[in-house]
């Protein structure tokens, strides 16, 4: 397992702290055009997904990238969680993982 | 001109309430205290007249109207009575003084006319153009007069002056600053506060080390929504208890306040007051102003998300039922406690049982079984909520019933109990709670603890069994462990092999051929914190392994121990949620902790991730 460069938890608000850094985040699937995802973090913001393969709308996809500016991440790697997810725990864990616990994750 | 009014003036009308002619009539004057317009209309007046001893509600006549409105008529104005009646008022002891023809003597005095503030002053003819007046009136008599007495006037009686015009209670509330009761503290003793009583106690007798005694209490309610518990023992309970009306409103003084008892708290407040004989409690008449007893009513479906838990709820709902009164024995005391079940029903299309006790059984139990063909809707405030077939509804001493009561949600239910619900079936709440598992996730999150917190403490459950839930891991089911034992097919208790063949089962008194396997073994759990043997029985059990110990004798008889041994290793490493009850036995003298599974629910990823959200924030604030 590459533990060289670790994935940070991130949603909407924490994205722009790690620009330009290797992220990943779950959202859910708005408009998907062309290799384009538009998603819906779990805070409620909205995220743009370059480079993803087409998902069926209203599923949740976790995406592991490179975070490219405040609202987009240039995706390496797209998993389909499918539609039952529970944001409000992931969100709750993307504020602890940055936040007093980040030794733990980073 | 007439400065004043006409002494005896009331008495006189009174007596000749329905003079012949204006002719008939002496010289009246009286003073127009209260003057207020009835309604929203600009045409008629009442206002109550007064001689200075006595005063009278009357009426102005519609042509008056117009002085009052342009000025020339004012409260505290005098009028000479020229055409009047006197009229009976129904239900009420006075008569009403209707005007029907007078004149304006003098617009405004400014003050009201009191006998007990006169100074005796001799005939004065003052024939002023001017009606300024000062606080010390000069009076002058028509008629002579017995001697008047010289009042030395007090502060107190010149205030009461200026604000005479009040009525009797308003004045009441002007002179003694009410306090809200959030502001009240044991270090300030002067304080008044305006309260309805919302919740009253039995009075009750109780025996203590100094003798016997008697108490009762009252929960009482401000403007503001503060409430605070007032108890009153012995001779003050005596005297209050019958004055205390529930739902009237008192100013209350002269109580003590004291940190309140948290064991026996029932309100929300730091304190609880202490009302002794001295203490002074007036009704307070037609106030208004305290909003009567307030109603947050919770769904009959969703009431749930409440069961065991330990906020109270308030219910509303059409009574489709009502059982006979039980008696039920106390096993503290072997006292015997009245209870009644009703059945309600709301337009979440579910029912609900509630059960009244006591007096609520007896009372309104009684008053609701004898309209129930009526389908009488019936509000309910502080009902505990238990686990009973599901969900059940309990009252305690401080719920209070009303029976179609006049809230919109009442009429709400009426009309749609008319339309649908009356003839509509409805399903239990509590079959829908009873069908999913056994306990519901809910309970799997009350008492939880960590193994460890079980296995440190080898003192727990000495008495009772204790309970709590833990979230673990199955770590191993031993293999070569006794799994199961022979049951009777009827009431599953441990059969013996019968000498001539078959199973004899000594709870039945009878010989079966047949026999069923249940599950009774012990496994090893883990968390986080530690390890633990759990005594799992047939129903967990066969949830864990996933089959019935019929079913897994059959495998591994005819499909090999490998098999047998393979079915038990998928169970393990299996996460789940066990309720647990702990208690302590003996086994060859020495105390042991015995850990045994009641209940089993699958680990919800969601739910669970959720209540470790609020354990890590609890251990922030901490």
């Amino acid at each position: 397992m590459d533990t060289s460069t670790p994935a940070v938890f991130v949603n909407a608000d924490v994205l722009k702290m790690y620009s330009g850094r290797r992220v990943r985040s779950v959202v859910q699937v708005m408009r998907s055009e062309g290799g384009t995802i538009t998603g819906q973090s779990t805070d409620g913001h909205q995220l743009t997904i370059k480079g993803a393969q087409s998902v069926p709308l209203s599923h949740f996809i976790e995406v592991i990238g490179i975070a490219d500016g405040n609202q987009s991440i240039r995706a390496e790697i797209c998993t389909d969680f499918g539609e039952n997810f529970d944001t409000q725990a992931y969100n709750g864990l993307c504020q602890l993982a940055n936040g007093k616990y980040k030794n733990l994750f980073l | 001109m007439a400065r004043s009014v006409t002494p005896g003036a009331i008495a006189a009308l009174l007596a000749n309430p329905t003079p012949d002619s204006p002719l008939e009539i002496p010289e009246i004057v009286v003073q127009v205290v209260d003057l207020k317009p009835i309604g929203s209309s600009t045409t008629r007046f009442t206002f109550m007249a007064s001689d200075g001893a006595m005063k009278i509600k009357a009426m102005l006549p519609t042509h008056l109207a117009s002085e009052i409105n342009s000025g020339k008529l004012q409260n505290l104005g005098l009028i000479r009575i020229i055409d009047y009646t006197c009229n009976a008022i129904p239900n009420q002891p006075e008569k009403a003084l209707i005007v029907t023809k007078c004149e304006v003597v003098s617009p405004s005095l400014e003050t009201e006319i009191k006998s007990e503030v006169k100074e005796e002053r001799s005939q004065s003819d003052v024939k002023k153009e001017e009606y300024k007046s000062e606080v010390k009136k000069e009076e002058s008599s028509i008629l002579l007069m017995p001697k008047q007495e010289i009042v030395a006037k007090s502060a107190a009686q010149i205030v009461n002056e200026q604000r005479g015009n009040a009525a009797p209670a308003a004045r009441l509330a002007m002179t003694k600053r009410i306090h809200p009761l959030v502001s009240l503290n044991p270090y300030q003793g002067n304080w008044t506060i305006k309260v309805r009583v919302t919740n009253k106690g039995n009075l009750r007798t109780y025996k203590n080390a100094r003798g016997e005694g008697q108490v009762f209490n009252v929960e009482l309610t401000d403007e503001d929504g503060t409430q605070i518990q007032a108890t009153m023992f012995n001779e003050a309970a005596k005297k209050f208890y019958p004055k205390f009306e529930l739902g009237k409103v008192y100013y209350i003084s002269k109580g003590s306040l004291r940190i309140a008892n948290k064991q026996f708290k029932t309100v929300q407040n730091d304190y609880e007051m202490t009302l002794n004989e001295n203490a002074i409690v007036e009704e307070a008449e037609g106030e208004v102003s305290i909003p009567e007893t307030k109603f947050n009513f919770v769904k009959i479906d969703q009431l749930g998300s409440y069961v065991n838990g330990r906020e109270l709820v308030d219910v509303i709902g059409v009574v489709q039922n009502v059982s006979p009164t039980l008696s039920i024995r106390r096993k503290s005391n072997n006292e015997t406690i009245p209870k009644r079940d009703i059945t309600i029903a709301d337009d979440s299309n579910k029912t609900v049982t509630v059960s009244l006790w006591n007096d609520l059984a007896t009372n309104i139990g009684q008053e609701l079984l004898d309209m129930v063909d009526t389908a009488p809707i019936v509000a309910i405030k502080s009902l505990k909520v238990g686990d009973f077939q599901g969900v059940s509804l309990s009252t305690l001493t401080k719920s209070t019933v009303l029976i179609n009561p006049d809230l919109p949600e009442a009429k709400k239910l009426k009309s749609w109990y008319d339309s649908e619900g009356k003839g509509a079936s409805m399903a239990s709440v509590g079959s829908d709670i009873v069908s999913s598992s056994r306990t519901g996730l809910r309970s799997m999150y009350s008492d939880r603890v960590f193994l460890s917190q079980i296995t440190n403490d080898p003192s727990l459950g000495q008495d009772k069994p204790v309970f709590f839930s833990i979230s673990v891991y199955i770590s191993l089911i031993k293999a070569d462990q006794t799994m199961w034992y022979r049951a009777c097919t009827t009431c599953n208790k441990k059969v013996t092999e019968a000498v001539g063949g078959g199973y004899w089962c000594e709870g039945c008194q009878k010989n079966d051929d047949q026999c069923s396997l249940r599950y009774i073994m012990v496994i090893k759990v883990s968390d986080p914190t530690g390890e633990a043997w759990l005594s799992v029985f047939n129903e967990q059990a066969e949830k864990i392994i996933g089959c019935t110990a019929d079913e897994l004798d059959r495998i591994k008889t005819e499909e090999g121990d490998e098999k047998y041994q393979l079915k038990l290793k998928e169970a393990t490493w299996v996460p789940h949620l066990f309720r647990v009850s702990v208690s302590q036995t003996e086994y060859m003298n020495e105390k042991r902790q015995r850990i045994t599974v009641r209940a089993q629910a699958p680990l919800d990823c969601s739910a669970e991730s959720r209540y470790l959200l609020e354990e890590i924030a609890k251990m922030s604030i901490s």
